[in-house]
């Protein structure tokens, strides 16, 4: 609570930890409180993945942090209400990495990377050379370099990914918010992109909050996992001591196992709930027929 | 539009229906009179279907004028008693009987509502037509006369159609006299005097391709909008450019956008350009009401008499001046 | 310009530029539309010598004093007609590409134009309800039709929009776009409504939806230059904010924008433009919708390029179109209109071509 607000980055791409914190937070959605008391905080420099079942309120709570109205209770960020801020200055302190989102069609990459730059800039007709310098220099971080003039559409799922976090990390912000960051990647593509976050947040010292599914990935990469059900916060603290089979079940409604690893790391494997019978006289194979040969399939003529 | 052009099949089967209940209607109804049209283009001289069997008893009586050319014939020609209703722009004479109804959007239900054994319209616009004849009332369908001829083939047609054959041929002859005067009034000149017929503010004008440029070569007159149309495939209704005309500089203008567009003599001085024009240095600005250079009635009449007294006194001060 | 960069191996690069107005696009534009202005100025149905009409514009300079050697009527026709409308027909062109531009960019919908908010039906509805009412008739020197479209206009934009934004978090680009179309519908209801009651001033309102530049003069140039200007300005000012606003709201939002204030000033400037635009020459179809394209075809996305080359490109089309429309037929007009769907429609369909094949 004590970190200076960093109106000015300490050197260029590394910022003052910055703490963030919701007190009492609640938004209503159509008479119902999707997010509905929460007191959370997360202390500078730290990674915070936000967890829960589907319709839980994680994406709701975040997105208090880009401008949406509380309808009760606030969030500071170090130490100043978010709801005192113009959204400029919202803006110079958090940037967010949508789940879906917005490309628009023929802009070139380093134009969209070039977007992150707007709160820095004023009425200006043309990009200053600061910016682009920023800019460039994010690019180059995430080895966008060879992309920069192809247009978004004509990337790669894992490309695009590393395109919009580009955007994000060029608003030079202390807060980085992430929602639902693995998405559509598949496995090598989402270890990647988290290692990334992850190294990017020790370069920077950034504050990292992300909601994320994957309880596994979740136990591994954040620093603290925050739970929420149904609107409400509820547990906090060190994977390991969260990420227990009793919360897992309380939570998700599901069976499962979890692994500690040496550095406090925490692997999750759920377990199918029950056989589903088939349709009677018809068991489940449980052993290939001895006429198929495992290895490869003939192409059918 | 489109919404009253379906409901007429539905309107004449409720008309027909009606009809087809009445068995108790009188029998003296005439069914042979019904039903007939009128083509405009059929010379005065040749008889019509509808004539022919037009008795002096069966003189129609409630006549209804889409048509306010039509309407100024039948005044013109003492029917006037006759008329029954006339539409929303039918107000000359000033005692015709002016109702709500309209030739641009006629509507079959009420045109029929007047009862009428007449009708006469000047387009067949949304089937009217036939719709009226459905429901077994006699039309005249007169299209707008292209030329003078023309005219005088429609008053002699209306005249034979409500009994008054003879007041109808004595309006033909007086016209033709009149004409015949102002022609003969004209002086002659070398080159002829040009004009411009303005239709609108736009710079819409007319070539003498036209009914009414065919009134004003009458009066010895050249068009500078002839060049705007030579194969008419603006339909003798050319738009003019600016500049055009005020390298063209006609010795008159005409404006027949008094009404509809408020303009005067003044305020086309007051248009970009305009003030360098012969015409408006000159005072050879005629300001015309609106309809009496759109109606094709007897009042053309009246019409070539303003354009002859407006060209013998510029031809007077033209001559006075060279 | 000449900024550089240090690689990862300390190699001295060239820093990537990023889209913004490239020189020769704006040479490029400034000089179609001064050679669109100089042919308008040459061309016409009445044939006057191209260096004689120079000298005649010089003359008109202060200072200087040509004899230009042109006729009284000559010199009427080049100052008094062809100059104001050649200079009616670059603003006029230039403000409904350029607001064309700006509605596509805020909306984020290609088929977005200047009149997608009602300004048609309204200019169209005021002006007709000048015309049949005969408001002003007589008096001269101030013509109520512009003024009631001009009105009209703007009315129909500012029912749109606040029927379209509502305070809270419904006030999205599509419901202002229904609420546009909803205006739109209901205006042109009561236009042909009004227009159908008084049939005989039917030629007049068709001639004016039709769309013109025939008969304008100074006056109209000079009722259309301050909101040229202010729209020019503004729009100018934000191509940075619409370049941001194409992320949608709530990104633009997270990146430090206020969406609706923005939306407000980008369409209240760019729809007092059009609704200038229209009000001195009717409805002029096509160009709001077609040069933006053309412009983003050819130059790509960036608003930095789009918004003031479609000013530029925009002039030159109308000016250009409009020689055709008075020299095809000469003397006679065609009406402008259907000359900008006439050239504009294949030209679009073969830059359309040239770029899915690219």
């Amino acid at each position: 609570m004590t970190a200076r607000v960093p109106n000015e980055p300490v050197a260029p791409g590394r910022t003052a930890a910055v703490d963030v914190a919701w007190a009492g937070a609640a938004v209503q959605r159509g008479g119902r409180r999707v997010v509905d008391g929460v007191d959370l905080s997360v202390s500078g420099g730290s990674w915070v993945s936000l967890l829960g079942p589907n319709g839980a309120g994680k994406t709701t709570l975040v997105r208090t942090l880009a401008g949406s109205g509380l309808d009760a209770g606030s969030v500071s960020i170090g130490g100043r209400s978010l709801g005192d801020l113009s959204a400029r200055e919202r803006a110079r302190l958090i940037a967010v990495v949508p789940q879906h989102p917005v490309i628009p069609p023929g802009i070139a990459v380093f134009d969209y990377v070039l977007l992150g730059r707007a709160p820095h800039q004023g009425l200006r007709f043309a990009a200053s050379e600061e910016d682009r310098r920023r800019t460039h220099a994010v690019a180059q971080r995430l080895d966008l370099d060879e992309l920069s003039t192809r247009t978004l559409e004509s990337l790669s799922g894992g490309e695009r990914q590393r395109v919009v976090l580009a955007r994000a990390l060029a608003q030079d912000t202390p807060v980085l918010v992430l929602d639902e960051p693995t998405t559509f990647l598949d496995v090598g593509h989402q270890l990647a992109v988290l290692e990334l976050i992850a190294e990017l947040r020790a370069e920077r010292s950034l504050t990292v909050i992300t909601t994320m599914h994957d309880l596994s990935v979740a136990g591994q990469f954040a620093d603290t996992v925050a739970v929420m059900s149904a609107g409400r916060l509820i547990a906090h603290g060190r994977p390991a001591q969260v990420l227990t089979p009793e919360l897992i079940e309380t939570c998700w409604g599901v069976a499962a196992t979890t692994t500690v690893d040496g550095h406090g790391g925490v692997t999750v494997a759920v377990q199918r709930r029950r056989e589903v019978p088939l349709w009677p006289g018809r068991a489940r194979v449980t052993e290939p027929p001895e006429s198929s040969t495992p290895t490869t399939l003939e192409p059918t003529r | 539009m489109l919404r009253a052009r379906k409901l007429v099949p539905v309107i004449v089967a409720i008309a027909m229906l009606g009809a087809a209940c009445g068995d108790d209607a009188p029998e003296t109804t005439p069914q042979t009179t019904s039903s007939a049209t009128v083509p405009s283009e059929v010379p005065s001289t040749e008889p019509t279907q509808t004539t022919e069997t037009v008795e002096t008893a069966d003189v129609p009586q409630r006549i209804v004028s889409l048509s306010p050319s039509a309407t100024e014939m039948l005044f013109a020609i003492g029917a006037g008693d006759q008329v029954l209703a006339v539409d929303a722009f039918s107000y000359f004479p000033p005692e015709a009987p002016v109702t709500e109804l309209s030739g641009f959007q006629p509507n079959v239900e009420a045109i029929v509502g007047y009862d009428p054994d007449l009708v006469v319209l000047s387009d067949d616009i949304d089937d009217v037509v036939s719709g009226l004849q459905a429901a077994g009332i006699t039309t005249m369908l007169m299209n707008a006369p292209v030329d003078i001829p023309g005219t005088y083939a429609q008053i002699e047609q209306l005249g034979e159609a409500t009994g008054h054959t003879a007041e109808a041929t004595d309006l033909v002859e007086q016209m033709q006299t009149t004409i015949d005067r102002l022609i003969a009034s004209i002086p002659e000149r070398e080159t002829p005097l040009t004009y411009y017929h303005e239709l609108d503010d736009q710079l819409y004008s007319v070539t003498s391709k036209t009914f009414i440029g065919e009134i004003y070569a009458l009066a010895g007159l050249t068009n500078v909008a002839d060049a705007a149309d030579p194969d008419g495939a603006a339909g003798g209704y050319p738009q003019l450019s600016a500049e055009y005309l005020v390298d063209a500089d006609p010795d008159l203008i005409f404006l027949a956008d008094t009404v509809c567009c408020a303009q005067s003599a003044a305020s086309l001085a007051a248009r970009p350009g305009f003030d360098q024009l012969s015409a408006v240095k000159a005072g050879n600005v005629i300001e015309l009401d609106d309809d009496i250079a759109s109606r094709w009635g007897p009042r053309i009449v009246d019409f070539l008499e303003t354009v002859v007294a407006a060209t013998n006194a510029a031809s007077a001060a033209d001559t006075g001046t060279s | 310009m000449g900024a550089v960069a240090v690689d990862e191996q300390g190699l001295r690069v060239a820093l990537p530029r990023g889209t913004r107005l490239e020189t020769g696009w704006l040479v490029g534009g400034i000089a179609a539309a001064l050679g669109a202005v100089v042919l308008g100025l040459w061309l016409g149905p009445v044939s006057i010598p191209p260096g004689r009409v120079m000298l005649e514009l010089l003359d008109r300079l202060p200072v200087i004093d040509i004899d230009s050697g042109l006729s009284v009527s000559d010199r009427a026709i080049v100052w008094d007609l062809r100059a104001p409308r050649v200079v009616l027909g670059l603003l006029v062109g230039g403000l409904l590409a350029g607001s064309g531009a700006a509605y596509q960019g805020v909306f984020r919908n290609p088929l977005a134009d200047p009149y997608l908010l009602g300004i048609a039906a309204g200019a169209g509805l005021g002006a007709t309800l000048a015309i049949v009412s005969g408001v002003g008739d007589g008096i001269g020197v101030v013509d109520p039709v512009p003024l009631a479209a001009f009105v009209g206009a703007l009315v129909a934009v500012a029912a749109a929009g606040m029927l379209g934004t509502r305070r809270g978090r419904s006030g999205t680009a599509s419901t202002l776009i229904l609420a546009g179309v909803a205006v739109a519908s209901f205006l042109t209801a009561v236009q042909t409504y009004v227009q159908q009651r008084h049939a005989e001033s039917l030629r007049q309102v068709y001639s004016w939806l039709l769309g013109r530049l025939s008969t304008s003069g100074w006056g109209e140039v000079g009722l259309l230059a301050p909101y040229a200007v202010a729209c020019v300005v503004v729009l100018t000012l934000s191509v940075g904010a619409l370049d941001v606003l194409a992320v949608g709201d709530d990104e633009a939002a997270s990146l430090g924008m206020r969406p609706r204030r923005v939306r407000l000033v980008v369409l209240g400037a760019a729809s007092l433009g059009a609704a200038a635009a229209v009000a001195v020459s009717g409805l002029i179809g096509f160009v709001g919708l077609i040069v933006p394209h053309v412009v983003r075809r050819l130059t790509g996305v960036s608003h930095r390029q789009v918004i003031p080359l479609s000013f530029l490109f925009g002039g030159a089309f109308l000016v250009l179109t409009d020689i055709a429309a008075r020299t095809v037929q000469a003397p006679a007009e065609l009406p402008i209109g259907v000359i900008t769907a006439f050239i504009g429609a294949p030209f679009f369909l073969l830059i359309l071509r040239r770029g899915s094949e690219a």
